[in-house]
């Protein structure tokens, strides 16, 4: 059962998470070395990159928001992952890079697990198909650093996004 | 050399010849066959080929040959025009005949000098690549097994590059033959990667066959084996290498490979631009010389791309360092810990960090250790192997750049380094001793244990106590711990070590704390006794035990009165009281003190109440040590059980607190010390002396701990004042203010006023300060002489200890006036002025004849006059001229003065004119000025305002109106003819004052000073060396012809008298003698 704070909890987390994004992709980009910096527009484009789609704004029904959430942060929590565990082989001196991933992991994985609570509480739904974008095991640390450089903009971007959405539909009624 | 081409060819064409018949000797007519060649692959059979015409080219071919004559030719037919056929031992006849030709039959010697010996040509079995290392590896077959034994085979080996096949590099690699076909192995690293571009290997061979008489070559070439760039592939793309790892110094060589039609705009390494070379359509490279470490994340290299990127990360480190410090040691002989410092960081992190292993060479057994590279904590476990006690261990390092090794033998019984002690408990508690248990994890059967117990407690200092236990495997170790302090609280922990090879301590356990039971007191407290004021009661005074003596808390303690045997009185006195009252009346008796706590009582302290009368008691003072007070006795041989030092401590308004010392019956002095004792405070002590009767009091003694100044000067006054004494009194300073021994006073005192701002007088440095000191204290007043009256005076007094002065009192006093002295001095002057009047008055008129004479004669004659020659004697005059002395005539009308002061000094200011004051320098120290002649002014008797005459001299422009007395008397100056009296005479007339001062100088003066003193304006008109004959009445003024003599008085010459009356006057029968009248004497002021 879901407790009667999961939503605010849940708006909390996502405005935790926007608030917390751009910092950690400036640190990312800082630890990568240069031209990562530098150049953050061409090297970090996330043309290329698979991203789920968020197409939900404020007028979209509660529902939609929340499977698009579900499957935004599903997402996340797996990019990040891989992130972190790329960036633990690769850069295992950046201590405050990795704790930043680890702590924004962490946000990701309790919102994950508020919106099942909610997704199951209010629309019954148990079952939300997620797509994840490419592993990055077996590419070059070059490829590495640049697919986790793509996801984390992405991430800045589609994370304000999120965040406003989210904010009439959580708000306490 | 050669001149033309014709020639060479010549030359070429010749060779040729010379050469096939070199390598074979053609038998019989020449024609087909022909040019019969024999070459050698294998040293074992030749492979022989020859030319055939056109006319015989077709056909079979019978060979024939033979080795010696003795051997039967061997024939056979073939087709071609090769033949393989044994290597002969030295020569061998080949016959060839051809069919269908008209010349059938050729025959042909070949030597073995004549047969060429080319190996066969090598077969590249396989060329791999090694991408991330750019590395290629060759294999061949030797083909040693066709050759005799030991011949000596090099290998030339030729890489090239990029489609053109660029000569990279050829090496040549060395081999021995073994009989044996062996696969041989070569390896080469490509300073470009292997992916940028394609590589292509070629092989031959050369066998260096000694015995071989004929010809040897190279083999041919093999056929070029390509190993093709990533630039080849349909799609190839990217950075190359591919995350490669480097030594720091290393030159990389990056290259990026894209599509055909793509362009790569620049290259970068981390932050920085290189200079791209282009390999290939589709591949273009930088190089980076002297990589320098790279962050933990790698040096990104970029590849730009008109629509896109590429990119790889190069990881520049260092080859691991040798590890030092290497130390292994046993914490519980179950595990070996052993720790190293890393030395150098490698630079390389993550799966390129550097790697540890731990091997024992003697078991032969391998740890791989796990460190943590972000914590530096470099340490590796090895287990203990059963029985076995020396380990030699290879800690070996690696990365993917390098690696290195330590090493270290060690047995591990002398490196035991216990674990924490744990479990650490206090049982059997008891008021002086303990039981204390731990716990030690591990197996130490094998050795003793040393465990050192620190015991601290906040009374005592900190102690070390050891104790050697047996080991045992993961047990519990007990040890005893006694002469504990009753009523301590006491910390104690353990650590622990091997007993018979010492290593290191283990770390302190955590500390457990317990408190001591309580034991009744060490002793009775330390008692003293006083009688009250009125005698009619005792007071018993006791000190508290000291904290190592209390064992336990003190709750009261109990006073007993005995006399002899019996009980008079007994009470209890609860803490905190340390003294109690205890009626006696007028008898005494012993008292006992005991001090009580829960434990039980104290020993009992006894003293008796009887105080022995004495006499004669002195008090003296003691000194002051600064940190205590001094006191020192007689020795009493009566006091037989010592001496007992009694004072009392005053503080603020509460009642004084009784304290004491004892001393035994030895003892002279001690320096008795308190933390009670304050410095600059007088403190009581009574000397006691004990004798098995009682006690008597010896004497009494004052003293300071540390004397300091007086706080307050004392307080004076000025009793008495005349015009030459002060008489000074003074108070005593109280004995608190005093803070030591007064030692005196010091009154000071110097002329002065009274003025707020004036230091004091020790300070001001007065030369005239005058001190006494007095050291009599019992005089409480002094009285000052010698001084002047009517003067103020500046008085201090200051009182002194050992410890310095006191500050200082202050007074101004101003002395009487002394009233006769002053009248003395005025009627002096009066009485020696009216005497020298008196003196004048008679010398005038005893000499009135005398003077008519010389001033006043009935007929004045201007020639004669000897008054009128003064210009010609002060040019011959005296040089020295002296100061006018007092005669009788000097007040008459002139005075002279020299002076040696430095500034001018000019009496009569009023006969100073402008010019003269502009003349005289404002310093002074113009030497003019030294003989400076003042000339007084005579009471004019007659006044005359007469212009002053043209002239451009100084003087000229004076506004001061003089009389013109020069004009009268010209005519009789001239006549002298002196060069002295032409400066003057040509002067004119000039002030008076300076006047005076060329007349002095003349005698040196320069042309120009004489020119300048043409210009100094008015001159005096009497000779001044006459002024030094002195009176008229001296020897010479007696003579009318002498010329210093003719001079009367020059304060006729010098005054506006005429010293020739006007014609209105030559009737006259007497002289006008006003000019000398007494009123003038005193008038030396002209009338207004």
């Amino acid at each position: 059962m879901c407790r009667s704070t999961v939503q605010e909890q849940t708006r909390r987390q996502v405005a935790v998470l926007n608030a917390t994004a751009q910092e950690l992709f400036s640190l990312y980009l800082k630890c990568q070395g240069e031209p990562f910096s530098s150049e953050s527009d061409k090297l970090c484009n996330p043309a290329g990159i698979f991203f789920p789609a968020f197409r939900v704004n404020r007028t979209s029904e509660r529902k939609e928001v929340m499977v698009a959430m579900y499957k935004l942060f599903a997402f996340l929590n797996a990019s990040l992952g891989n992130i972190t565990r790329d960036q633990e082989e690769l850069n295992p001196m950046a201590k405050e890079l990795l704790e930043r991933l680890h702590n924004t992991t962490k946000t990701t994985r309790g919102l994950i697990s508020n919106l099942t609570c909610l997704l199951c509480k209010n629309y019954n739904i148990f079952q939300v198909d997620v797509r994840y974008g490419d592993s990055s095991k077996g590419k070059s640390a070059f490829k590495k650093k640049q697919q986790g450089c793509q996801v984390l903009r992405k991430y800045v971007q589609v994370i304000g996004q999120a965040a406003r959405v989210l904010l009439p539909h959580l708000s306490p009624s | 050399m050669w001149k033309n081409s014709s020639l060479r060819c010549l030359l070429a064409l010749a060779v040729l010849c010379l050469r096939s018949l070199t390598s074979s000797q053609e038998i019989g007519s020449l024609g087909d066959p022909q040019n019969l060649k024999c070459v050698t692959h294998n040293l074992h059979k030749m492979l022989c080929t020859w030319d055939v015409s056109s006319r015989g080219s077709h056909g079979q071919t019978d060979f024939c040959y033979t080795t010696n004559e003795f051997t039967p030719q061997v024939c056979f037919k073939t087709e071609e025009r090769r033949v393989e056929i044994p290597i002969p031992e030295n020569f061998v006849t080949v016959t060839i005949k051809s069919s269908g030709t008209a010349f059938p039959t050729k025959e042909f010697v070949i030597h073995q000098k004549d047969i060429s010996f080319v190996p066969v040509t090598p077969h590249i079995l396989s060329l791999m690549p090694d991408f991330p290392t750019s590395t290629l590896n060759l294999k061949w077959s030797d083909n040693g097994s066709v050759f005799p034994y030991g011949l000596d085979a090099l290998w030339q080996i030729q890489i090239l590059r990029k489609e053109a096949m660029e000569i990279v590099t050829q090496v040549t690699y060395y081999s021995k033959l073994t009989h044996e076909d062996i696969i041989l192995s070569w390896n080469w690293t490509s300073d470009m990667p292997l992916e940028c571009t394609s590589h292509y290997v070629k092989i031959r061979c050369y066998i260096n066959a000694t015995q071989f008489v004929g010809p040897q070559d190279w083999s041919d070439w093999s056929p070029a084996e390509v190993i093709p760039g990533k630039d080849t592939e349909p799609g190839g793309s990217g950075v190359f290498p591919l995350d490669p790892v480097v030594a720091v110094g290393s030159d990389l060589t990056f290259c990026c490979v894209h599509e055909e039609d793509q362009r790569v705009t620049n290259m970068t390494y981390g932050s920085k631009s290189y200079t791209m070379m282009q390999l290939s359509s589709r591949s273009h490279a930088i190089r980076v010389l002297n990589a320098s470490v790279s962050n933990s994340s790698g040096t990104n290299v970029v590849c730009r791309l008109e629509n896109g990127l590429e990119g790889s990360v190069v990881f520049v480190g260092y080859a691991p360092d040798t590890p030092q410090n290497l130390s292994c040691e046993t914490p519980n002989f179950l595990i070996i810990k052993c720790t190293w410092k890393p030395g150098r960081p490698s630079g390389l992190y993550g799966k390129r960090r550097t790697k540890y292993s731990l091997f024992e060479r003697t078991s032969g057994k391998n740890v791989s250790c796990e460190v943590n590279e972000v914590n530096r904590d470099h340490a590796c476990g090895f287990p203990v192997l059963p029985d076995k006690k020396t380990y030699d261990f290879i800690l070996g390092v690696s990365n993917p750049i390098g690696q290195a090794q330590s090493s270290l033998l060690v047995d591990i019984t002398q490196r035991v380094h216990p674990k924490t002690p744990e479990k650490l408990t206090v049982t059997g508690n008891n008021s002086t001793s303990i039981q204390l248990r731990w716990f030690i994890d591990g197996s130490f059967a094998e050795i003793r244990l040393l465990c050192q117990i620190e015991i601290s407690s906040s009374r005592f200092e900190r102690k070390l106590h050891n104790v050697s236990v047996p080991g045992r495997k993961s047990s519990t170790y007990t040890a005893q711990l006694s002469a504990l302090h009753p009523d301590t609280k006491y910390q104690f922990r353990v650590r622990c070590s091997a007993a018979d090879h010492f290593w290191r301590w283990s770390d302190w356990s955590r500390a457990v704390e317990q408190t001591t039971s309580e034991a009744p007191p060490a002793r009775g407290p330390d008692i003293w006794r006083e009688r009250s004021p009125s005698g009619e009661s005792l007071i018993v005074f006791w000190k508290p035990l000291s904290l190592s003596e209390t064992n336990g808390k003190i709750v009261s303690h109990e006073v007993s009165c005995y006399l002899l045997e019996t009980l008079l009185e007994h009470k209890v006195v609860f803490e905190p009281s340390n003294s109690t009252e205890i009626k006696l009346g007028k008898s005494d008796c012993v008292i006992s003190v005991v001090a009580r706590n829960h434990a039980g009582s104290s020993p009992p302290s006894r003293i008796t109440s009887v105080e022995i009368p004495s006499d004669n008691v002195t008090t003296d003072q003691a000194v002051a040590m600064g940190n205590g007070i001094n006191i020192s006795w007689d020795s009493y041989p009566n006091m037989t059980c010592g001496y007992i030092v009694k004072w009392c401590h005053s503080s603020g308004s509460e009642p004084c607190s009784v304290d004491w010392q004892k001393f035994p019956s030895n003892t002279t002095n001690a320096v008795i010390k308190s933390a009670l004792f304050k410095p600059g405070v007088r403190y009581n002590f009574s000397l006691y002396g004990c004798k098995s009767m009682g006690y008597q009091l010896l004497k009494n003694i004052t003293g300071y701990m540390k004397e300091l100044p007086p706080k307050t000067a004392p307080n004076f006054i000025v009793e008495e004042t005349s015009s030459d004494s002060i008489l000074v009194k003074w108070d005593d300073i109280p004995i608190e203010e005093c803070r030591g021994f007064l030692k005196g006073y010091l009154l000071s005192f110097a002329k002065g006023e009274k003025d707020a701002l004036k230091p004091r007088l020790s300070e001001s440095g007065n030369p005239e300060l005058k001190v006494n000191n007095i050291t009599d204290l019992t005089k409480k007043s002094m009285k000052i002489l010698d001084l002047q009256g009517k003067t103020s005076y500046q008085l201090e007094l200051q009182a002194y200890t050992a410890g310095g002065l006191s500050p200082p009192n202050s007074l101004y006093v101003v002395t009487k006036e002394d009233s006769v002295g002053l009248i003395i001095a005025i009627l002096i002057p009066v009485a020696v002025v009216v005497l020298l009047g008196v003196l004048a008055s008679i010398f005038c008129y005893r000499k009135r004849e005398w003077i008519k004479e010389t001033f006043y004669p009935e007929i004045p004659n201007p020639e004669n006059s000897k008054a009128l020659q003064f210009q010609r004697n002060i040019c011959e005059g005296n040089k020295t001229l002296k100061t006018l002395e007092m005669n009788p005539c000097t007040p008459n009308s002139v005075e002279v003065v020299e002076t040696q002061s430095a500034a001018p000094k000019i009496e009569d200011t009023e006969m100073m004119s402008p010019a003269a004051e502009t003349t005289v320098p404002e310093d002074g120290s113009d030497s003019e000025m030294e003989n400076h002649v003042v000339v007084s002014y005579c009471p004019p008797i007659i006044e005359e305002e007469i212009s002053n005459p043209p002239t451009d001299e100084p003087g000229g422009s004076s506004q001061v109106v003089y009389i013109d007395i020069q004009s009268m008397y010209q005519p009789q100056i001239k006549p002298d003819g002196e060069p002295e009296i032409d400066i003057v005479t040509t002067a004119g007339y000039k002030p008076q004052m300076q006047l005076s001062i060329s007349a002095l100088k003349i005698e040196g003066h320069s042309p120009v000073e004489e020119e300048l003193d043409k210009t100094a304006g008015y001159r005096p008109q009497a000779n001044t060396n006459t002024w030094n004959m002195g009176t008229p009445d001296s020897p010479g003024s007696a003579e009318s012809n002498n010329e210093n003599a003719s001079f009367g008085s020059p304060c006729s010459i010098n005054s506006r008298q005429f010293l020739l009356p006007p014609k209105d006057d030559e009737d006259s029968p007497k002289p006008i003698n006003t000019g000398w009248s007494f009123t003038h004497f005193f008038q030396n002021k002209p009338n207004d």
